[in-house]
């Protein structure tokens, strides 16, 4: 090939270090790929089962963190019923990492609301290193969280103990509690009222499942946040993730490529946004 | 031979030249050494493309396109672009394509297909591997049959760029036109099998594809088919509109629309089932299957059939347009015909525009 472009749809080899059961459905499974994936959160990653097939996951690892890289996988399909049977010492296969992540720099010296729900814990633990990295950096962070129930969520442990940190001011909540939980109950947009900044010059993440993040986004919209400054992870089919397959086109973007991370005020015409 | 000097040239080149029609095999042969030769031959009023094996005696270079599109070349529909971790990429070693008869709505779809794979962004090994050191040989079409309507998207029934070389029917010739450096030199090389064109030529190539046009003309009256210059916001215009159930309501979601579009480019990866092997193909794939943009854990943006259906033109006449200034239809009429549910663009585009 006298035009040589890399192939990149050949993973890179990596090899299983750990597999964690975070809940009944979601396991974590930290790898070491061949050579290091420098990656931005909020970027994802295609992660193949060699023989079985590949998925895209979000890396919830701290992104200064190179050589090994972790992935929370919920078991939803093929692949993932894969993932959930992995080992240490197993080989798997890597691609990435693609697309835009969150423009932290553009962060700095603001306040920033983190607005997650289920799954999007994943992408926001990477956001959260991110941000804890930076400390200091930030005006204020607030993470406000949901999920179904106690039992449901992602690393409840490590982000129960985040509420020590003097820079992070943090509430949780789940739709149905039980004896284990001391928080709110309720959905995630009903705790936000706690939330005292500078909402028109303030920073709002919004990632989770596509129903909160139909709420969440008109719940920071209501609060005063401006959409440019309103940041939402989407979902959508990726596959190639270098914008050619067509399988992720979110009106004239291919998340792949041009998000996952959007800026509300691009996408908010495209009809199938929280579809 | 007639030699047009071109400004700048250190030599003359050869911009035409006349191809007797006894004469086609030998250049051919003489193609063969170096290329894999393909042209259209036509079987039960169809026409296909073949491999030249040595005899030329069913070639067609005029006509109409045949029933694939080109983009099969340098897309295959089934392609393996992973073998294990390795670092080549796999693949067969051939020869160059010398690609016969290939007609302009054919090359219009190649603009498409370069822009995904070639001229934007990520530049695809695979796609640019089979798709350069070819030669591309245009024809101008030398009728039309009832589901032409390229002139309807812009796109002359002839080929105007984008070709090596490009071959007129004449009565026991060719007339034969360079549209690059390659094709030039090629003319060079192979002076021996040309003669010097003449006015008459011209002038029988002017009024044969001014026949055409006129042919393709009275489809676009026939069948009252819309001009581009109408389709600027036809989607937006009717994205809620009930003509998308309307015209879903036989469609089987065959794909086939998808799979024979010379525009269409979307792809599937799929990795072999396979123990012992990592095995990565590229499979050409359709929006109008239900599976196509569905999410881990069920979510579908596209649940109904009318919706992909809708997706189809959206990508069509509203994303082309916007991210790559052209409208990813050439008017070839390939998908009205492979239709079993006779969902036809033509009545679609004209719904569309006429729609308030």
């Amino acid at each position: 090939m006298p035009e040589t472009a890399p192939n990149l749809y050949r993973p890179m080899r990596a090899e299983v270090l750990e597999v964690i059961t975070e809940t009944t459905t979601i396991k974590t499974i930290r790898f070491k790929p061949e050579k290091p994936i420098s990656f931005q959160t909020g970027q994802f990653i295609e992660l193949t089962i060699p023989g079985v097939g590949e998925a895209p996951f979000t890396p919830s690892s701290r992104p200064a963190i190179a050589d090994v890289l972790e992935v929370s996988v919920m078991r939803v399909g093929k692949v993932t019923e894969k993932v959930h049977q992995l080992h240490k010492g197993d080989t798997i296969g890597v691609r990435g990492p693609f697309g835009n992540g969150y423009p932290i720099e553009e962060f700095k010296g603001r306040e920033v609301l983190v607005l997650g729900g289920g799954c999007g814990f994943a992408p926001l633990r990477s956001l959260m290193y991110s941000f804890f990295d930076l400390s200091g950096q930030f005006k204020q962070l607030y993470f406000r969280g949901g999920c179904k129930t106690p039992s449901d969520f992602l690393y409840r442990t490590e982000i129960e103990s985040w509420a020590q940190r003097p820079d992070l001011n943090l509430e949780l909540t789940v739709d149905k509690g039980d004896e284990t939980w001391p928080g709110h109950v309720g959905l995630v947009t009903l705790i936000l009222d706690s939330v005292k900044m500078d909402f028109a010059n303030g920073v709002a993440v919004v990632c989770g499942p596509p129903i909160m993040m139909k709420f969440g986004t008109r719940k920071v919209l209501e609060m005063g946040f401006r959409e440019e400054n309103i940041f939402l992870s989407m979902e959508k089919n990726m596959s190639c993730g270098v914008g050619k397959c067509g399988h992720c086109r979110l009106g004239t973007y291919y998340p792949c490529k041009d998000g996952p991370v959007f800026r509300y005020n691009l996408i908010k015409n495209s009809p199938e946004i929280w579809d | 031979m007639r030699l047009i000097s071109v400004k700048g040239a250190s030599s003359e080149v050869i911009e035409s030249a006349v191809l007797k029609k006894r004469d086609l095999k030998a250049f051919l042969d003489k193609l063969s050494i170096s290329y894999d030769v393909y042209f259209p031959v036509k079987r039960n009023n169809h026409r296909f493309l073949r491999k030249y094996t040595g005899s030329a005696d069913d070639i067609i270079i005029g006509e109409v396109r045949p029933v694939e599109p080109i983009k099969a070349f340098f897309t295959p529909a089934r392609e393996r672009v992973v073998e294990g971790f390795l670092q080549d990429v796999p693949g067969s070693h051939r020869k160059p394509l010398a690609i016969f008869g290939v007609k302009a709505c054919d090359l219009q779809g190649m603009k498409v297909q370069d822009h995904v794979f070639k001229n934007h962004g990520f530049k695809d090994p695979f796609f640019i591997r089979n798709r350069e050191q070819n030669l591309i040989i245009g024809a101008d079409c030398t009728c039309a049959i009832d589901t032409c309507f390229c002139l309807a998207l812009g796109v002359q029934p002839y080929p105007t760029a984008d070709f090596d070389l490009n071959m007129s029917t004449l009565e026991d010739s060719f007339l034969i036109e360079a549209g690059s450096d390659k094709g030039r030199a090629l003319l060079e090389e192979c002076a021996s099998l040309f003669t010097q064109a003449t006015d008459h030529d011209n002038e029988a190539r002017d009024a044969q594809r001014a026949e055409v046009i006129k042919a393709v003309e009275k489809n676009i009256q026939t069948y009252d088919i819309p001009r581009h210059d109408r389709f600027q916001g036809i989607i937006e215009r009717n994205y809620n509109s009930e003509i998308w159930e309307d015209e879903a309501k036989n469609c089987v979601e065959c794909g086939g629309c998808t799979q024979i579009c010379p525009t269409c480019h979307c792809f599937l990866l799929y990795d072999q089932k396979d123990d012992m092997q990592m095995r990565r193909l590229r499979v050409w794939d359709s929006c109008l299957l239900k599976g196509y943009a569905r999410v881990a854990g069920g979510g579908n943006p596209r649940k109904k059939l009318w919706m992909r259906l809708r997706n189809r033109f959206d990508k069509k006449f509203d994303f082309f347009p916007k991210v790559a200034k052209v409208y990813a239809c050439t008017g070839c009429g390939r998908c009205i015909s492979v239709c079993p549910a006779k969902i036809d663009i033509r009545r679609v585009l004209r719904r569309l525009v006429n729609h308030a």
